[in-house]
């Protein structure tokens, strides 16, 4: 029974996208897209360490099952998608292009709620590409040409972390026990593996661009910012998550490792510090939000970097409970701009208080649920110069926070008495409440720790003051807004239009040659040498 | 007598139903050309079925000797595992192309008859039988009359419209497979000489190293990759499937060019002629093929000569499977693998292109034109079309579950058994330059259209649902991996269980 809902996760959603074939039924999918994630909650909170659900012949077995770490994003993320899927019907109900949202939606949806359950490597290859997939129609959603260059990009990044994460998976394939595809004994094959370093390349960078890792995070900030509200807060909150448990259910945390675990915790903490800082030099919230998407991934893989180099078999766990946490509060600050955008300034501040607890609580506000994922993850970070970084990182996300909801005001509508339908307004509202209780929930039921250690004074404390001196320092930046440099979205991305432009010009030579290689008298002489070439090869063999 | 194995007999119909369908369309006239071509594809289609399932139960190849003559005196008929699978493969896209061509080539029998559509019926049916000979013929010289029947039915097809710049591709095409065929003829004597025989199986016990033999091997290999299209010796490809109508391009594309790779796969693998250094100088080309052919496609403006370059492009990925079979540092495990791998791509790039080049006619007619700048609201106006480009797409990619991933799958694995890392390297680098340009077009077709977009033509669903079946076929094809039995393995020499190793 248990075993069933794993299916369920994805039989579903994959039923209603077979129904959109049917253009009457796609039409009125919008109106469902909530129901999609249900079975997928259900598996969260039911079918953890249930026996896995296997199908195929008996070269190739396809496999799913939930973990522990997998079961707490899974079910967060589910939530998510519930509620931004409620959202999104409210938001798009009578736009003609709400068949063609549907399919992205289901699509993105079935692929990053699969890649939590899939627990062999040809599923979760193929899971990850739906999702990228779906992902690219939900970001070109409104077709403009800023949409058209983010979806660019996010598809030319997902699908080479993609084929590098394939490489990665195929070379792990031919060393586990009787080729087993599972992840799980793939995992356990790559310390021992004569290409580790290799596998690991390919992995963190195939893996660390679906989470956001600089250099490589320049999508992020293109494609959350271009997407649909309720998009966005899927893509920002529960999709860039896929990265993250990639990286917890393949780098090895048994025993240290520091040549790999160190560097890798060295620039999740660069991306944590150098996404705030472009952060705050945007003006879009959602662009704000995505640059904190950044830098908050940048924190979890800095977390998982620590326990790899320490060994600790704990850090995946706690890493998995601090971005389960940011699916939430991401979600629900990206719901927020929507309501925003269509609530008056007369009705908006009782919104814009609580947006500002969430936010806070990104930074680490004590009895949010931010305090607590920041407490987790303490520990995993040590007291040395990591743990310290991290206290940096704290109060540059609460810096980066208040300038969102600085920014996140500015964008109010321009009619003072308009209110936002509760179609926008409930879905926010469940998910700002779920974003401050549901950790706390987690934290017991995992369970991850006892209770008095996160409330006791000193721990209150230690939150605190990051966050007060987060508070002075954005009160500061928002007096000298002006004075910021204006960085484009995507930052570095400039340069992915540079590179284009490179390849154009050195296409257009390719193109050249081609003319010259298909006139008659070069083809007769290809022709020729190709013939010499192949009997000197064969001469030289023998 | 006769049959050299029980059920040996589907072989000669299998070659020779195609063939009468042509005669008799021929002796009814082009009225009755349509619905004679009609009829022969259920018949074509049982027989490769009723031998993939010989092959299937009976775990061997199978054999018949004509006359009952045993070489090397008499020409023997063999279908393994191969040649069975592709023979399949041979069947639906023959019979797809016969459906998607009915609304631009069906005859009604009271219309006054045409050139073209009497000619085309006639072309595909000759096509079919060329190729289920050569799938199934067993000497170099059989071979050869295969190949000549097929390049034969393959350049009418291309300037089966009678316009000047058609027929100027048909031409080119024409001489340069002539090249082809001379370069291979010259290469059957010196064998003949050397072993006084034709047969590839007793070809395979005799081969060894000589003068002779190399120089045939390098003669013949260099003028099936003329008739393949291999890079550099692609000039001839991209006017002659981006010129001719969308049912010929899709035959010439998806199958003809795969006869000659068929001949050379024989030549390499079951008579021996290959060698590690000439394995790895074919997949240099092939390297190139898709490097270049990609890129180029990239730049074009035109749908249906995109689509032509990325055939330029995706035949260097055929090419790859020999090194990965061949090298030095390959088991017989591995060599199974690399070529389940290389026929999986065949397959899968057959169902494919073949989808893609059907959108893009149809997408050419509704439109009268197939500018790519221009194709804003085309996923509006055509949906059907546009998904079975996509999901075409999907398969060239390479993403799960299409035959693509399973054949990119199995040479990665293949060539990180071995060790050889710039070959994965290659196939990964290639599978995103291939996702650039179908990102590209569908991405355009999906944009909203400055004016509502105004067909010239009404569109043929029916030809719309058969290009999207196709594609759907391939993107499901991955999942002949469930399967129990490994068809390919079947009838090879050192035939290993796939994924058993």
């Amino acid at each position: 029974m248990r075993t069933l809902l794993l299916g369920a996760t994805l039989a579903l959603p994959l039923a209603m996208l077979a129904a959109c074939v049917l253009r009457g039924l796609r039409e009125r999918m919008l109106g469902w897209l909530a129901i999609a994630p249900l079975p997928g909650l259900a598996a969260a909170l039911f079918a953890v360490d249930a026996a896995p659900l296997a199908f195929g012949g008996a070269s190739v077995q396809l496999t799913f099952a939930l973990d522990r770490p997998g079961a707490l994003l899974l079910g967060v993320a589910a939530l998510l998608w519930c509620a931004a899927g409620t959202y999104a019907a409210s938001y798009f109900g009578g736009s003609p292009k709400a068949g063609r949202f549907a399919v992205c939606w289901l699509m993105a949806l079935t692929g990053c709620l699969g890649v939590f359950v899939a627990a062999d490597m040809v599923s979760l290859y193929a899971l990850l590409g739906l999702l990228t997939l779906g992902s690219t129609g939900l970001v070109m959603h409104d077709d403009t040409p800023r949409a058209r260059r983010a979806a660019a990009v996010y598809v030319g990044l997902a699908l080479a972390g993609e084929t590098l994460a394939l490489m990665a998976f195929v070379m792990l394939a031919t060393l586990t026990p009787g080729d087993s595809l599972l992840v799980r004994d793939a995992a356990a094959a790559l310390p021992t593996s004569p290409h580790r370093d290799l596998t690991l390349a390919l992995l963190v960078v195939g893996f660390g661009i679906k989470a956001g890792l600089a250099p490589l995070h320049v999508w992020m900030p293109l494609a959350h910012s271009a997407a649909p509200v309720p998009a966005s807060a899927v893509l920002s909150g529960a999709v860039v998550k896929v990265g993250i448990i990639g990286l917890i259910r393949f780098l090895p945390f048994d025993a240290p490792l520091a040549a790999w675990g160190e560097p890798l915790a060295a620039l999740g903490m660069f991306t944590a510090l150098y996404a705030v800082a472009i952060g705050i030099t945007q003006t879009h919230p959602k662009a704000v939000l995505a640059y904190s998407s950044v830098s908050q991934m940048g924190v979890v893989v800095a977390v998982l970097g620590m326990g790899m180099a320490a060994g600790d078999a704990a850090a995946p766990m706690l890493a998995a409970f601090y971005a389960s946490h940011h699916v939430l509060v991401k979600g629900a600050l990206f719901l927020v701009v929507g309501v925003v955008a269509a609530t008056g300034t007369a009705r908006v501040m009782p919104t814009l208080a609580l947006a500002t607890v969430l936010a806070a609580g990104l930074g680490g506000l004590p009895l949010t649920g931010g305090a607590l994922a920041k407490f987790a993850v303490k520990d995993p970070l040590g007291d040395g110069l990591m743990g310290a970084l991290g206290v940096v990182s704290a109060i540059g996300t609460t810096v980066l926070m208040l300038h969102f909801v600085v920014r996140l005001r500015a964008n109010a509508a321009a009619e003072p008495p308009a209110a936002a339908p509760a179609g926008l307004f409930l879905p926010w509202l469940v998910m700002a409440i779920a974003s401050i209780a549901v950790p706390w929930l987690l934290y017991y039921a995992a369970p991850l720790g006892v209770l008095p250690d996160p409330l006791a004074p000193k721990y209150l404390w230690e939150a605190l003051w990051p966050v007060a001196i987060g508070a002075v320092l954005a009160a500061v930046l928002t007096r000298n807004a002006d004075r910021l440099p204006r960085i484009p979205e995507g930052d570095i991305a400039v340069a992915i239009d540079a590179a284009a432009r490179a390849a154009v010009i050195g296409s257009t030579r390719l193109e050249s040659l081609d003319v010259v290689l298909r006139r008659w008298p070069a083809a007769g002489v290809s022709l020729l040498a190709v013939a010499i070439a192949i009997g000197a090869a064969l001469v030289a063999a023998g | 007598m006769g049959a050299a194995t029980p059920a040996g007999f589907l072989l000669p119909l299998a070659l020779m139903a195609p063939l009468t369908g042509m005669l008799i369309a021929f002796a009814l006239g082009g009225r009755y050309a349509h619905r004679v071509a009609l009829a022969t594809v259920p018949v074509g289609l049982a027989l490769a079925i009723a031998i993939v399932i010989h092959l299937a139960r009976s775990g061997e190849a199978l054999e018949y000797l004509l006359g009952g003559w045993a070489p090397p005196l008499g020409v023997r008929l063999r279908a393994d595992g191969l040649a069975a699978a592709m023979m399949l493969a041979t069947a639906v896209i023959i019979g797809a192309t016969a459906l998607f061509a009915g609304p631009e080539f069906g005859a009604r029998p009271d219309a006054p008859e045409r050139r073209a559509p009497f000619a085309f019926w006639q072309l595909l049916l000759a096509v079919w039988g060329a190729l289920n000979t050569v799938l199934l013929a067993h000497d170099l010289f059989t071979l050869f009359v295969a190949l000549e029947l097929l390049t034969f039915a393959g350049v009418p097809l291309v300037c089966l419209d009678g316009r000047g710049e058609t027929l100027q591709a048909a031409l080119r095409y024409l001489i340069f497979a002539l090249a082809g065929s001379a370069l291979y003829l010259v290469g059957v004597p010196l064998l003949y000489g050397t072993y006084g025989t034709l047969d590839i199986s007793l070809l395979a016990m005799r081969i060894h190293v000589d003068h002779a033999t190399v120089t045939a091997t390098a003669l013949m290999t260099a003028g099936l990759l003329a008739k393949t299209a291999l890079f550099p010796l692609h000039l001839w490809l991209p006017p002659a499937h981006a010129g001719a109508p969308a049912p010929a391009s899709t035959v010439l594309s998806a199958l003809v060019i795969k006869g000659s790779f068929f001949v050379l796969v024989r030549l390499w693998f079951d008579v021996g002629l290959g060698s590690a250094a000439g394995a790895q100088l074919l997949a240099a080309l092939g390297a190139g093929a898709i490097f270049f052919g990609n890129v180029v496609a990239l730049r074009q403006a035109r749908l249906k000569l995109l689509v032509a370059y990325s055939t330029v492009a995706q035949i260097g990925y055929l090419f790859l499977m020999f090194p990965l079979a061949l090298s030095a540092g390959s088991t017989a495990a591995d060599g199974a693998m690399a070529l389940a791998g290389g026929l999986m791509q065949v397959i899968s790039h057959a169902a494919a292109k073949a989808a893609m080049f059907m959108s893009a006619g149809l997408v050419y007619a509704a439109l009268g034109h197939d500018r790519i700048a221009e194709l804003a609201g085309v996923g509006r106006l055509m949906p059907m079309s546009i998904v079975a480009f996509a999901l075409g797409g999907i398969s060239l990619v390479g993403l799960p579950p299409s035959g693509g991933f399973l054949a990119k799958w199995l040479l990665l694995s293949v060539s990180a058994a071995t060790g050889q890392w710039w070959w994965a390297a290659v196939m990964i680098v290639g599978g995103l330059l291939t996702a650039c340009y179908a990102v590209l077009v569908v991405m355009r077709a999906m944009t909203a259209p400055a004016a509502p977009l105004v067909p010239k033509a009404e569109v043929p669903r029916a030809s719309e649902a058969v290009a999207l079946a196709l594609a759907v076929c391939s993107v499901l094809l991955g999942f002949v991996a469930f399967l129990p039995i490994d068809l390919t393995a079947i009838g090879r020499p050192h035939s290993v269980v796939l994924g058993a190793q």
